[in-house]
């Protein structure tokens, strides 16, 4: 910002203007535009990656001299430890269906030894290119799928590559999410894959970055956004009001539309989960009950999270029916109806021993 | 798509959803000329309604200095743009709008503006690049040019915001044509915010929904103007209900400025919008420019507001503008006096053409004394 600018008192809203203190930008996603990016330059990457060191990128001899060496070692590596016994590491993959083996209990976390024999499907995901808005370039090829049950509830491990981990909501920033879709009734013919249809809904349960950084302590509130945000004061902040108290926490409310409406989106919030029906495109509502519950963590390369939800009605162990799932990459203005998701994926509850 | 009627480009058009009128349409003028930029409005509409957390950002109503400053930055120029050339034949335009423009897997021609584009509102746009020496003058022909505009949503007949939303979550108000979003059922997809032309909605990242300009719909329904409009210092502003041109009613206020006087003219009438905010340009902008912002009825406008002083009609109703905090449904010119009706009839104000003058000498005759002020 200009010298000519700083100090200047034409802000309306509380908002610091001053140089050294950029107003709400503090994005790490943010795109040079003139004179007022150089007033951002100093924001606070709430997820700091390692800067590229010199060198890095390089296209020198050297460089490529290493890159090839490494790789004659690691396919070395990788000849001396799979091919002897054929043996791979990790789950088996069952490339036709999901595969929910019986489990006597359900696994309350990703790292469960249960999820070293469950089968993985990765389900490769499709753009959702069949109603407006949508998604015209693809972006997360796969979500890889296990699943168990307990002849009650249904338990899914999810995870997916994304080298970008969004959870900060703002203006045209969205956060990383995933679903998975079940017919709310069990029928040889599955409702349409896409949100469900008229009279034939199908159950969502969806899980959002944003939920869990606010359920793992992101604190509700402007500067856990944008950290170096000023504001003045907030009416339902008034030193008169004694804070948490019954008046305080109604008029505090009151300022925020959606939450005095029970909005689901609005918080506050203990899951970073909710229970969804739909019954064809842009019908999405809250389910009457909350009954999944979930968590998501985030791995060097992208997310892995445990959804649990009951098993529809009607369907027990041993049966069949159809799931599908979407992935949202909040990095590419990905949300709502702009999704990567799959087709109906058959589904096959193991029997209970 | 269905096809509508968009009286402003005189022509049927593309959008998401068949024409639904409301019972009535509300509807403002603003007089480019008087406003000051003072923010009042802002100040009027953010106390308001936007003081809470998330809304930290919003200003529902703003005021820019054209051609320089923008808010959220570039809102307009970034969609001209986009959009590209177009032409207006006479009064109908040949041109595309922003439904007609939509690009594959859209509703509507857009963009959605980040967080850099809220940061700085006002900031810069009517400084001096560098001081200003003692005695520096400027002599010859002032080519320079600003004017400010002041803007709230339009509460469009055909509303971007609303057509783009997938969950239906924007309705149309059937009793007043006040746009609003469901705030129990926005799921903050900000489909919206990327859809208005006019960047009139905002996202709330601790509610996690998008709001918008109301439009005071509670005043509205008691027969009242909203904030922005009875704050406003320099009584620009006035609020009312518009009707389609073919059932214009002169004693309509708003249909005399808009359709008998057409003295007011709708913000980019080109995106295809039916804005119903209208504006009376400014004298003082270079017509290109304005032809651009107001569409092709920008020199006949001029030419009948640079002549309201010999239109006692017009210059009488807009003596209106700030007399009252109550909506004028009805209006009449009685020789020097102008008068403003509620909708029942009921006269609810009485304007003098002229405010009565009163000359003070500066020596007061019968105390002997001499008056230090005398304004």
């Amino acid at each position: 910002m200009n010298a000519r600018n700083a100090g200047s008192t034409r802000n309306l809203y509380s908002l610091s203007c001053c140089a050294e203190a950029p107003i709400i930008a503090s994005s790490p996603s943010l795109g040079g535009r003139g004179l007022e990016v150089r007033v951002v330059q100093q924001w606070t990457d709430p997820h700091p990656r390692p800067l590229p060191q010199a060198g890095e990128g390089t296209d020198s001899r050297n460089s490529r001299f290493v890159f090839g060496l490494g790789l004659l070692l690691g396919a070395a590596l990788v000849f001396a430890t799979v091919l002897p016994g054929c043996k791979r590491a990790g789950p088996p993959v069952s490339d036709a269906e999901v595969k929910a083996g019986f489990e006597k209990t359900l696994p309350t976390s990703i790292d469960d030894a249960v999820w070293q024999r469950a089968p993985l499907h990765p389900a490769k995901l499709l753009l959702q290119d069949m109603v407006e808005p949508r998604l015209m370039q693809a972006s997360t090829a796969f979500v890889n799928v296990q699943a168990v049950s307990d002849g009650q509830r249904i338990a899914f491990r999810l995870s997916w590559n994304d080298a970008s981990p969004d959870d900060l909501p703002g203006p045209a920033r969205f956060g990383d999410a995933v679903a998975v879709q079940l017919p709310a009734a069990t029928s040889a013919d599955a409702p349409a894959p896409q949100m469900g249809e008229p009279g034939r809904p199908v159950e969502i349960t969806y899980w959002s970055a944003v939920f869990q950084a606010v359920v793992d302590g992101r604190k509700d509130d402007i500067n856990a956004i944008f950290p170096q945000a000023k504001v003045d004061h907030y009416p339902f902040e008034a030193a008169a009001l004694k804070t948490g108290s019954p008046e305080q926490v109604a008029m505090a409310k009151r300022y925020a539309p959606a939450r005095s409406l029970g909005n689901p989106m609005a918080g506050p919030r203990t899951q970073p989960v909710q229970d969804l029906i739909a019954e064809g495109p842009g019908t999405l509502r809250l389910s009457d009950k909350s009954t999944s519950s979930g968590t998501g963590k985030r791995a060097k390369d992208g997310w892995t999270v445990l959804l649990s939800r009951p098993l529809p009605q009607g369907l027990q162990a041993g049966s069949r029916t159809q799931v599908a799932f979407a992935v949202w990459e909040g990095s590419h203005q990905e949300v709502g109806a702009r999704k990567m998701r799959t087709a109906w994926v058959p589904l096959a509850l193991g029997a209970s021993q | 798509m269905a096809r509508v009627y968009n009286w402003q480009l005189g022509r049927e058009m593309s959008y998401w959803y068949p024409e639904s009128r409301p019972k009535r349409q509300f509807a403002a003028i603003f007089d480019t000329n008087k406003c000051i930029a003072c923010q009042t409005c802002t100040l009027a509409c953010k106390t308001t309604w936007t003081s809470g957390k998330g809304q930290e950002y919003m200003l529902w109503n703003n005021v820019e200095t054209k051609p320089y400053g923008f808010y959220p930055m570039a809102w307009d120029v970034n969609l001209l743009e986009k959009l590209g050339a177009q032409n207006w034949d006479g009064q109908r335009y040949a041109g595309r709008t922003v439904f007609e423009a939509a690009q594959a897997g859209e509703r509507a021609l857009g963009w959605r503006p980040e967080e850099i584009d809220y940061a700085h509102p006002n900031v810069g746009e009517d400084d001096c690049v560098n001081g200003v020496e003692k005695g520096a003058h400027f002599s010859g022909v002032h080519n320079s040019w600003f004017f400010y505009l002041a803007r709230i949503c339009n509460h469009c007949t055909y509303p971007a915001c609303l057509s783009s939303c997938p969950r239906a979550s924007i309705y149309k108000r059937p009793e007043d044509g006040i746009v609003v979003i469901d705030q129990a059922r926005c799921r903050g997809y900000q489909e919206c915010v990327k859809a208005c032309p006019y960047k009139k909605t905002f996202y709330n990242a601790l509610t996690g929904t998008s709001e918008k300009c109301i439009a005071c719909f509670p005043k509205i329904e008691l027969g009242m103007q909203p904030q922005c409009f009875v704050n406003c210092i320099g009584k620009i502003r006035f609020a009312g209900w518009i009707s389609k041109p073919e059932n214009a009613r002169p004693d309509n206020p708003i249909d005399f400025l808009v359709h008998v006087k057409k003295v007011a003219l709708p913000l980019f009438p080109q995106f295809g919008l039916e804005p119903n905010v209208y504006y009376i340009p400014p004298v003082n902008v270079p017509r290109d420019f304005l032809l651009q912002m107001f569409g092709p009825n920008v020199d006949a406008a001029l030419e009948t507001y640079r002549n309201a002083p010999k239109d006692k009609d017009l210059s009488g109703l807009l003596t209106l503008f700030g007399s009252t905090e109550m909506i004028v449904a009805k209006w009449k010119r009685a020789d020097e006096q102008v008068i403003g009706f509620d909708e029942s009839g009921k006269e609810i104000v009485r304007v003098p053409m002229r405010e009565p003058t009163l000359v003070r000498q500066p020596f007061d005759a019968a105390r002997k004394v001499a008056r230090t002020n005398i304004s």
